[in-house]
Formats: structure tokens, C-alpha cells, sequence
């Protein structure tokens, strides 16, 4: 404990900026792999990757998914033992990383993109579970773990509860007790797999800040993350792997991220937004009314027209991914009404909304939109199996002619339509997860979400894919936590603060202030309506 | 499908090619490693039968052979439509009394002294009793939202007692000679019929896993329910129609075991359920769900009536019995695992 | 030999004590081989002298010094009440009853895993303030505050069926299940000539009737037929698993001249393996009765089975319970016999009135 106390104190010293150290500009190398190779049977994740981390420094880890980033940190913490050959070095010495509790030992410790908690129990007994010293022979005194957790937070200057029940957290907090855990560790080197996957811009805020706080002459931080804008402002350099090969290292400041960009994909990338299309039709396609349920959601009315992409924008907890359920009948409602190009629905399940042609793509593909354990042609067909059986018996010929198809015209990475949904990447995931809805044919689509998680490569693909849908004339629903996302690719813009629509923007007039007013400000009000 | 969707995406030369290339020898290890797992089971089926062909006397035979697949042929079965459950995700607690339920009912239909009817009628009616029981056990965890566990905990209650009220706790004889060819005639000379609709019905159950709608959304709810539920499937519906499937195999089973014997025990059957259960598991299908695997479920099934046959004819009590073949569902459960992971690594 | 003897003369119980529920006039006492002869398979001659055998054996005291009643209460709770082998018992009970003069009052739980509603019954039992009471204990530790009160109410208890773990009754009506076994044990070696490899298969292991059927043969067949090897005893409780059991045991020993079960579902089972194995001149041999069991004694294909008799459990346990209240000696275990039935003496009525399908 003495060094994880001797950590607190800096962290009690709140330095003001990440660039503290910058004047004395250490230079000495907290961590080095050297020609880091991996192998797994038959492919070569990882081959020859070099990275170093400097002390005090934060490194910003690039690459697309499937890249090799997260394999690379994996054989890093020793989740994986990289091939003969590599080293790894660790102030100056040469360590094998034998397992995750050694690499806890080497001060080590990874974030990973999925949170690992346990969702019934306390935010405290997640903190220190499977710990030394968090029981005196087997017996558990859950007063002193909460008194310690508080401790924690407090140091951190992180809000929570130490006694709330980790489920009943939103993602946001989670993630942060995750990072809690983290830095109660006594690591000097951190590692961050996309930690903003599931953040808002404020809390992203916060964890650069604790970020900062963590950085001192001794400490390192590795920073992985699709966002560039995050990569710019929080790491001082940036080193960039493409097909499990090291692409080069450079200074953040001294490169534009297009620049980046373009190292990870291996083309060029254009910085520019393209210009936005037209709306196509007056003649709208779904038209919601008077949309209430019992426990968020107050009088929704929208309406989607032909062609047209309808951005929903809003902080985490405003109801935005309520509608999308709601409308498509995953989750009741109390009162309101669904009309699909003026016929009035009665969607009771989600089985009646893709009858009528409505597709939903999930915030949280993992959870409710793949099945890990099928491959890839099966979860493309799987919302249309209607169209692949005669009399009950599956056309398994048929559905691996369209689930080739689809996987080569949404240029899925994969060697085959027969893998398994799990061994893909994130972004190969969506793309047969939007395979799923297009063989299905809907007329509406609700994306929830579509890039979180996915590469700058893969997400341009998805822009390029919801514009195509938007052309043949598809009424698109697109909810995002990306102002410049929505920004560029909607028609028009719904802000919900609440449970409420507090605006809908059109394109022209819409800027990121404007919709953070009415998400915030909005709140605010409605809010004090409330009380 | 393709001309309402066209997605034109500009061409990716060389990820396409890349993915080509590819294709043939990840083809060809998906299609070995599936195999693996099947042929794991196999072997294992295989080493156990030739440990017993040196150490039973009398056990290289090809009678002894038949015998071990006419002797499980009822729990085996009854665990085909197990393996759709546990696919699910689900378990099926009720099958062991569910059978003698359904075989106290085939009494009830069949024989003199009670309703006599004729046999084709009275299998009809034998099955919808199984598909009946299903249809609870479907209707309360689908609709109901009952765990599995407790559910078919209930009809397992439930359907002991209505076997002992019905037939009042004396055993019931089906002395309708159709009845037992089922299970006893010799269709090949030498080969019991109940050996062939093993067979049979292992077959039928294959096809409906791997062919059919059925098989298909049994393994995707088992995979993520919410998923498949989003993807406009009633799971609701699908999850009933498996329990119903699961149902009339127990049907199919208990028509098996008490044609065998032209009787039926109204006490028996408690405790089958698990022998059905450990043979689903043997087999390699996951009770997380999402995975499974109908060879798999009869080499379980013969894999344990090769311990008992081999073990009895050894002369080993009894309860030396159920410590090695609890040790043996260990192995299988564990190799399968580890071997699963290393797949999983890979 | 002595083994042999106890077998004799219990078995000579048998058909017996039922026998004495309907006959009114026994007197004269029979020879030991008078009653071996009930058992071999000339039955129908030796009705008449098994009759009187049995009445005589069963009042050993002589039946004037049972003392009539006048109508007063004894109170049986049984284990059961709705299975045939519970209706026998009350049937007997029942008869006594009217023999002496007694009401009976004969209540049992719904099946045998209703303890506390046995319970609630002896305690209602206990509240009905009889002259004594019988009791059949289906566990006897939960049954033993009851117990105490009713020994501090000054009501005399008989125990049947099992015994009641306790000193608190007078005495103990059951089924000697080990002499029962040995004479199972009797009729197999005599039927198999003594030679060869005898099968057995057990119900249980673990009740102690399940170990008693096993063991008292086993050890009767060891201690009297040299010839003959008894295989390792296997556990079927399943007509199924008894069917596979007999076929591997077959399969394993060609010697093999004989197979025993020691209820329905075993020895059912045994034949049915018999049968599947192609076999002949196999012996099996039973234990209780039942439909599926009484039709395989009927056409030949078991030699012949050992019925307790319930109906002489009945009619003993009131006769001991009046005893008791007269403050009369009596043994500590009063056996309630059994008898060795096959094709020849199925039908008679002694022996019918304790088969039950």
C-alpha cells in the first residue's frame, strides 16, 4: 500500500495539465516491447510490433479494429505469452509477463473495453474482489470495504456510492469504478482500451482529467481509442498498427490526425465532411404520436420521411434508445401510436415491428444484436429466416450465397461466411449486424449507435452505407452520442433531454451549441417542471 | 434479395482477394476442428467399449453390441429432444416422469382392460399426451416466464402424481402384441426394432436441428434471446414449439421402454431425467446453450449404457457403477472444455 | 438348520393367519412337516391341515384367552392407506375386530412420504382416547413426542410393519423379510438342483427390508447349497435397469441356472432379460406380488414368489393390541409371515387374499 499511497498524494496535488512534465521532459523509457510476435493457429496477429512508452507520458494506441491493438496489450498484462523472439522491458530490465496477477505485481494494469464487474454486487465488493486484504480469513466486513471505497473515490473525486448495486450504474459510472479499480492498484503503467466508448462528452472530460492526475515522472499511460479528437487532446504521441504490423510513432502535436488516420487505413482520408444530400420526399414513412411509457418517455411525436436520415441527439439517460426500443416494440408503452406510411400499427413485439419492416440495430451489438455462437451467414439471415425455409426446412445454400454476398458488398473482414460472430471485430460485427436488417429489407431503420466502437476506417464505410440506404429511399432513424456524427450525416435533428423531445432541428440550422442547449437547458427546465 | 438492396460499395481489391485466398483452408479447419468434437466423443465411446471387450467376459460380441444401443434407446431418446432444450439454454427436469406418465397413458389407450383401442390411434394419442406435457412445461417458461428449472420441476411433480392416481399405483400391462414388435419385433432378423427407431429418430432430430427452422431459432435463442427476439423472432412461440418437440421425444421414449416390457411402473421413472441429461452433456452440447450436437447426444447415450453393460457383466456393485460414470461425465465435460478453449484461443 | 426350521415354521404362517379370520374352530396343533408340505406344490391338498396349522400357530396362548370386547375403539395408523397392500392390512384388521368385538379404526397418510400427515393422525389417534393403539412408523424419530404421549396417557401401543425405533410398544408385527428370503433361497436351490451360478437383484440396498430380501438369501444359499455360486448382488430398483442387469449377468456367466429379484420391478425386470437373452430352464424366482409379476407365475415364466401377508398383519396387530390392554405377554417381534406362491397354488384363496395386482 505504501506506493499506491505515495501515488495519492500526487493525485491529492492535482496537477493542473498533462503537459506538466513537458518542462523537464523525461525522457527515460518506462516500457519497451521489442519485436513483439504472435501467433495464433494459422494466423499471424502480431508481427515484429515495437512500441515505447516514456515515463510521464500518455501514448496514444491506433489502429483499426483488428489491427492488433488489443492482442498487443494482451500479451502485454499476460493474457497471452507472446512467440520466441519478442522482449518486453520494464524499466531497463527484461521481465516475462507470466499472467495478469504478475503483470499486477510489475505494476501493470489494463482497462478493458468490456467492463469486468459483477453486476449484483456492490460497487465496493467489485473493487476489491479476489483481493488481498479484502477479507480476514474468508470472513468479509463489507463496513471497511465501503469505508475504503469511499476513501478511493474520494481521492479521485469520482461521485459514487460505494454501496449501490454496480447493474442499477449507468455505463458511464460503471466504467468509472472499472478505472477506480484500476488506479487502486499500485500500477504505473495504465492501459485504457477505448475507456469512452460509453461515455458523454462531460464524463470524457472527467476521466481526462483523472487521467492527468494519474501522470507523473513515474507513471505511463497507454490510451487506446477511434476518437481522434480525444487522441489529440490527451496523449503526447501516438503509435499506429496496421494488420498486426508496427506503422510508426509519431508526436502528437507535430502531425494533423487526418495524418493518422491515413497511417491506420493506409490510404488517404479526406478531413472534409462531404456535403449533405438533399431531402429526397415529402411523403413520410413512420410517423409516431403521443409516445409514452411508464417509466421515461413523455408524449414522443416525430416523424420520418422517405429518404430522410433523422438524427436523435441527447445525453446518456435522456430516453433516446427508449424511443428506438419503444417504437420497435422490444419494450412496452403506455400510450401513443406508430403509423407506417399512414397506416396505424399495433406493434405489441419486435416480432410485429420487423413484420411491418422495421429494423433496429442495437447500442450494445454484443447484448442484443449478435449470436456469438452462430457464424456469419446465420446472424445475416436471422431477421428474415422467413425467406430462407420452404415448409420449415432451412435453404442452408441459399443463405450462404446471401450471406456471402452481403459480407462482400459491406466488405466484411473475414476469411469466410463460416466464422463465428465472436472472432470478429467490433466493426465487422456491425457491418453484418446492418447486413441483417438489409437482407430483411426494412423500409425503416433505427441505427442505435452504429460506430461505437468501430475504427475510423470501418465507420467512414458505415457513413458511406447509411447514405446509400438514404438514396434508395429508407426512412433512417440515427441515434448517436457524436454531435459531429449527427451533425453530418442527418437530415434533421431530434434533441431529447429527459424523456422528452425538447427540438427538432433541420440540418441547416443546427449546430453543436444549439443542441447542446436543448439537451441541457432543456433538462434543466424540465426538470424544474417536474418539481 | 440483392436487386432491392443495392448497397454498391466501391470495390476492395484486395481485401476481397485477401478474404478468397483465405477462404479454402479456413473452410477446411472449420469443417476439422467441428469434427473434433465429434470425433472425441467417438473415441472415447470406442476406448470404453475396447476396455471392456478385455475386461468382461464375454463382452466382444456382437449381440452385446445391440443390446447396449436397444438399452439406451429410450433414454437416448428421450435426450434427442433434450438437446433441443438444453440448446435453448433451458434443462427439462420432467422427462424421466413424464415418460412413465406418457407410458402409464399408452397403458391407459392400449390395453384390455381399459380403453382398448386400436394401436395406431393409440400411439397418435400416446404422442400428444408427450407433445401435451411439452406443450406446459413450453407454455409456462415461454409465456409464463418461469425458469426452466422450476417449471419442469413442477411437471415433474406433477407428472409422477397423476401416474400413480391414474393407473392407483398398480403396474398396467399392454398386452396388444403390436405394441411390443415396436420395441422387441425384429424388422432385420436379429436387430430389435427399437435399435432402428433409435436410429430413426436420431436422424429425424438431426435434420430438425441442423435443417430447420426449429433447430435454427433453438440455437439462437440459446446464443442470445434478446438478440434473436430483436431480430422480429417470436421466441416466445419457438421456445413453447421446443418444449413441445421435447415432449413428444419423451413420448417416444417411454412408447420404446414399455413396449420393451409390456408393462409399466407407475413408481418408475424419477431419476431418468438426469441419465438424459448427463448423455446431452457427454455429447458435447453446452447447457449454457447456443451449441449442440445431435451424434454427440447418442454416443453420450451409449457411452453410459456401455458403462453400465460392461460394468455389470464385469460383476462391479452397483454403486462402483455411479462413481465412474459420474467420474466419466467429469472427463467428458472437462476435455470438452479444454478443447473448446483452445478453438476458442485460436 | 436353523435357518431352515424358522423358515418352515414361519412360512407355514402364511396363507394362515388369513385362514383364521374366516375359520372359527382351530384346535388341533399340526406337525412341523405338515406345514413344509403347504409350501411344495401339492397346495390344494394340504389347504385343510395348513388352516388349522396357521390358526394354532398364530393364538399360540389358545384363542379363549383373547378376551372379547364390547365394542371399544383400537386405533391403527398404518404407512398408507389407498395401496393394496394398506387395504389387506385393514381387511385383516377389520376381521379381528369383528372376531373380538372391537371397533377399528384404521387410517393411514396418503403415501409413504407423508410424515407429518401420519403424524397428525396418530395425534388424532391419541385424541380419540382408544383402548390402544398400532402403529406403523414412517419415522420414528419425528413420531416420538406423540409417542410419549400417548405412553403417559396410559394407551398400550403395538408396532407393525417395521418396527418403531422405541421400547415404548409392547411389541412388533412384521414381516420376517430375512427368513422370507431364505425360503425364496429354499425353492431356488431345489428348482436349480443346487449347482451352478445363482443371480441376485436387489430393489434397495439401503432400507433394511431392501438388505434382509438381499441378504437372507444370499447367506441361506451359501450356508446350505455348496454347489451353487452367488454373483455379486446387483441393485435394481427399475423394471428397466433389472431387465439390462439380468441380460449383462447372463451374458457374463453361461453357468448361470437362476436369477432372484427381490420385489416386482426386479423380478419382472429379470424375466423380461431372461426372455430378451433367448435362454431356457432359467429359474426366477420373486418377491410381493402385482399384476405383471402374478401373470409371468401364471404362464411359467418365473418359477414362483414370496408374498408377505398383510392380511394376517392386520388381524395380528389387533389381536396383539388387545393383548396388550389385557396386559397379556407377548414376544417382541410377532412375525406375520409370508408364503412361497407358483402357478400350482396361486389361485387358492389363502394365498389369493394376499395377492394383489
Amino acid at each position: 500500500m505504501a506506493a499506491l499511497t505515495q501515488q495519492w498524494w500526487c493525485v491529492a496535488s492535482k496537477q493542473p495539465g498533462k503537459r506538466t512534465y513537458e518542462g523537464v521532459r523525461v525522457t527515460r523509457t518506462l516500457l519497451e516491447l521489442r519485436d513483439i510476435s504472435k501467433t495464433f493457429p494459422g494466423v499471424k496477429a502480431l508481427q515484429n510490433v515495437s512500441l515505447d512508452l516514456r515515463a510521464g507520458e500518455v501514448l496514444g494506441l491506433c489502429g483499426e479494429n483488428g489491427a492488433g491493438k488489443s492482442t498487443l496489450m494482451k500479451v502485454l498484462t499476460g493474457i497471452y505469452t507472446h512467440d520466441p523472439g519478442g522482449e518486453i522491458w520494464l524499466d531497463g530490465e527484461q521481465v516475462e509477463v507470466t499472467g495478469v496477477n504478475h503483470a499486477r505485481e510489475l505494476g501493470l494494469s489494463i482497462i478493458h473495453q468490456e467492463l469486468n464487474m459483477v453486476p449484483d454486487l456492490t460497487v465496493a465488493q467489485n473493487l476489491f474482489i479476489g483481493r488481498d486484504g479484502s477479507h480476514k480469513g474468508g470472513w468479509i466486513n463489507d463496513a471497511e470495504l465501503n469505508r475504503r471505497a469511499s476513501e478511493l473515490f474520494e481521492r479521485l473525486g469520482m461521485r459514487i456510492d460505494p454501496r449501490s448495486r454496480v447493474g442499477d450504474l449507468s455505463v458511464a459510472r460503471q466504467q468509472m469504478v472499472e478505472i477506480a479499480r484500476a488506479l487502486s492498484y499500485e500500477s504505473r503503467i495504465l492501459v485504457m482500451d477505448e475507456p469512452t466508448a460509453a461515455l458523454t462528452v462531460a464524463e470524457t472530460e472527467a476521466l481526462f482529467g483523472m487521467i492527468r492526475d494519474f501522470i507523473t515522472p513515474e507513471t505511463g499511460l497507454i490510451y487506446i481509442s477511434h476518437r481522434m479528437p480525444e487522441i489529440e487532446e490527451i496523449t503526447d504521441r501516438v503509435t499506429v498498427i496496421r494488420d498486426g504490423e508496427f506503422v510508426g510513432t509519431v508526436n502528437t502535436h507535430e502531425v494533423e490526425m487526418r495524418e493518422i488516420i491515413s497511417m491506420m487505413v493506409g490510404r488517404e482520408v479526406s478531413a472534409e465532411a462531404r456535403p449533405r444530400n438533399v431531402r429526397q420526399s415529402d411523403e413520410v414513412v413512420l410517423k409516431v404520436r403521443g409516445l409514452n411509457t411508464r417509466k421515461l418517455l413523455r408524449d414522443i411525436n416525430f416523424e420520418v420521411r422517405k429518404g430522410e436520415i433523422l438524427g436523435f441527439a441527447g445525453l446518456m439517460g435522456a430516453g433516446r434508445t427508449e424511443v428506438a426500443r419503444c417504437v420497435f416494440g422490444a419494450d412496452p408503452r403506455t400510450s401513443g401510436e406508430v403509423e407506417l406510411h399512414g397506416k396505424k400499427l399495433n406493434i405489441r413485439t419486435a416480432a410485429d415491428a420487423v413484420r411491418n419492416g422495421i429494423g433496429y440495430l442495437s447500442e450494445d451489438r454484443k447484448h442484443f444484436g449478435l449470436l456469438l455462437d452462430q457464424d456469419i451467414k446465420a446472424n445475416t439471415v436471422m431477421a428474415a429466416m422467413n425467406d430462407f425455409h420452404v415448409g420449415g426446412f432451412i435453404l442452408d445454400g441459399k443463405i450462404k450465397t446471401v450471406g456471402t454476398e452481403y459480407s462482400d458488398k459491406l466488405r466484411v473482414k473475414t476469411p469466410s461466411v463460416n466464422q463465428l460472430m465472436g472472432k470478429l471485430s467490433g466493426g465487422n460485427q456491425q457491418k453484418v449486424v446492418i447486413a441483417k436488417w438489409l437482407v430483411r429489407n426494412c423500409d425503416v431503420l433505427i441505427f442505435d449507435e452504429p460506430t461505437r466502437g468501430i475504427d475510423v476506417g470501418a465507420k467512414e464505410e458505415i457513413y458511406e452505407l447509411l447514405e446509400t440506404l438514404s438514396a434508395q429511399g429508407k426512412a433512417i432513424i440515427m441515434i448517436s452520442s457524436e454531435l459531429p456524427e449527427v451533425l453530418r450525416m442527418s437530415h434533421r435533428i431530434a434533441v431529447m433531454a429527459a424523456g422528452h423531445i425538447t427540438g427538432v432541428l433541420d440540418n441547416e440550422d443546427a449546430t453543436q451549441e444549439n443542441i447542446m442547449e436543448l439537451a441541457t437547458v432543456g433538462h434543466a427546465q424540465l426538470a424544474g417542471d417536474a418539481a | 434479395m440483392s436487386e432491392k438492396n443495392n448497397v454498391d460499395q466501391k470495390p476492395a481489391p484486395t481485401r476481397a482477394a485477401a478474404a478468397e485466398t483465405a477462404d479454402a483452408p479456413s473452410t477446411m479447419s472449420r469443417i476439422m476442428r467441428s469434427s473434433v468434437q465429434q470425433i472425441f466423443v467417438f473415441a472415447a465411446l470406442v476406448g470404453i467399449y475396447i476396455f471392456f471387450m478385455f475386461a468382461a467376459p464375454n463382452f466382444a460380441q456382437f449381440s452385446i453390441a445391440l443390446d447396449i444401443v436397444q438399452q439406451s434407446a429410450y433414454i437416448g431418446v428421450m435426450a434427442l429432444g433434450a438437446t433441443f432444450v438444453i440448446a435453448t439454454g433451458g434443462i427439462d427436469l420432467s422427462s424421466g416422469t413424464g415418460m412413465t406418465l406418457v407410458a402409464v397413458m399408452a397403458g391407459v389407450f392400449l390395453s384390455g382392460e381399459w380403453m382398448n383401442m386400436p394401436l395406431g390411434g393409440g400411439l397418435i394419442l400416446v404422442l400428444l399426451v408427450g407433445g401435451a406435457l411439452g406443450l406446459a412445461n413450453g407454455a409456462n417458461i415461454a409465456y409464463l416466464g418461469l425458469p426452466p428449472f422450476i417449471a419442469t420441476l413442477a411437471t415433474m411433480m406433477v407428472a409422477r402424481g397423476l401416474a400413480l392416481i391414474i393407473s392407483d399405483k398398480a403396474s398396467i400391462s399392454i398386452k396388444n402384441p403390436g405394441y411390443g414388435w415396436i420395441a422387441n419385433g425384429q424388422l432385420i432378423p436379429g436387430v430389435p426394432n427399437a435399435v432402428l427407431f433409435f436410429i430413426l429418430l436420431a436422424v429425424v432430430a438431426a435434420v430438425m436441428l441442423n435443417k430447420t427452422l426449429l433447430g435454427r431459432y433453438a440455437l439462437a435463442i440459446g446464443s442470445n434471446e434478446e438478440a434473436t427476439r430483436l431480430s422480429g423472432v417470436n421466441t416466445k412461440l419457438w421456445k413453447m414449439l421446443v418444449y413441445v418437440v421435447a415432449g413428444v421425444f419423451v413420448a417416444f421414449g417411454a412408447i420404446l421402454y414399455s413396449a420393451r416390457f409390456g408393462f409399466v411402473q407407475p413408481a418408475e421413472g424419477l431419476g431418468f431425467e438426469l441419465n438424459v441429461i448427463a448423455a446431452v452433456v457427454i455429447g458435447g452440447t453446452s447447457l449454457a446453450g447456443g451449441r449442440a450436437n445431435i451424434l454427440g447426444t447418442v454416443v453420450g447415450a451409449l457411452i453410459m449404457e456401455t458403462l453400465k453393460k460392461g460394468l455389470l457383466m464385469m460383476g462391479i456393485a452397483q454403486e462402483w457403477q455411479f462413481v465412474v460414470t459420474g467420474i466419466v461425465v467429469i472427463i467428458a465435460v472437462f476435455v470438452d472444455n479444454l478443447r473448446r478453449r483452445r478453438a476458442a484461443a485460436a | 438348520m436353523r435357518l431352515l426350521r424358522t423358515a418352515i415354521a414361519a412360512s407355514s404362517l402364511l396363507a394362515l393367519g388369513l385362514t383364521a379370520c374366516t375359520t372359527s374352530t382351530p384346535t388341533e396343533t399340526a406337525e412341523p412337516a405338515d406345514t413344509t408340505a403347504a409350501e411344495t406344490t401339492a397346495a390344494e391338498e394340504t389347504t385343510a391341515a395348513e388352516e388349522t396349522t396357521a390358526a394354532e400357530e398364530t393364538t399360540p396362548a389358545g384363542e379363549g384367552d383373547i378376551p372379547q370386547g364390547n365394542g371399544e375403539t383400537i386405533y391403527l395408523v398404518s404407512k398408507g392407506f389407498q395401496h393394496r397392500f394398506w387395504q389387506a392390512v385393514n381387511e385383516g384388521a377389520l376381521q379381528a375386530g369383528e372376531d373380538y368385538n372391537y371397533s377399528i379404526e384404521f387410517v393411514g397418510p396418503d403415501d409413504e412420504t407423508k410424515v407429518t400427515q401420519q403424524l397428525d393422525q396418530l395425534q388424532t389417534a391419541l385424541d380419540g382416547d382408544p383402548i390402544a393403539i398400532g402403529f406403523a412408523a414412517l419415522d420414528t424419530g419425528a413420531a416420538e413426542p406423540i409417542l410419549q404421549k400417548i405412553e403417559a396417557a396410559g394407551i398400550p401401543m403395538v408396532a407393525f410393519d417395521s418396527g418403531v425405533d422405541s421400547d415404548l410398544p409392547v411389541t412388533t408385527i412384521q414381516t420376517d423379510n430375512a427368513a422370507a428370503a431364505a425360503e425364496a433361497a429354499k425353492h431356488m436351490i431345489e428348482l436349480t438342483g443346487g449347482e451352478g451360478q445363482i443371480g441376485v437383484i436387489c430393489h434397495d440396498q439401503t432400507s433394511q427390508t431392501g438388505k434382509q430380501r438381499c441378504d437372507g438369501f444370499v447367506d441361506y444359499v451359501k450356508e446350505n447349497a455348496p454347489g451353487i455360486t452367488v454373483l455379486e448382488p446387483q441393485v435394481a430398483g427399475e423394471v428397466g435397469l433389472a431387465a439390462n442387469t439380468a441380460k449383462a449377468m447372463i451374458q457374463a456367466n453361461p453357468e448361470i441356472v437362476g436369477i432372484y429379484g427381490t420385489n416386482e420391478a426386479a423380478a419382472s425386470g429379470a424375466v423380461q432379460g431372461v426372455t430378451e437373452s433367448g435362454v431356457e430352464d432359467l429359474v426366477v424366482i420373486g418377491f410381493d406380488s402385482g399384476k405383471t409379476q402374478m401373470d409371468a407365475v401364471r404362464d411359467g415364466r418365473m418359477a414362483g414368489a414370496i408374498t408377505q401377508s398383510p392380511v394376517k398383519m392386520g388381524y395380528e396387530t389387533v389381536v396383539a393390541a388387545i393383548k396388550a390392554v389385557n396386559g397379556i405377554e407377548q414376544p417382541e417381534i410377532i412375525d406375520s409371515g409370508f408364503a412361497w406362491y407358483d402357478a400350482n397354488n396361486i389361485d387358492d384363496p389363502e394365498i389369493a387374499a394376499n395377492l394383489y395386482e
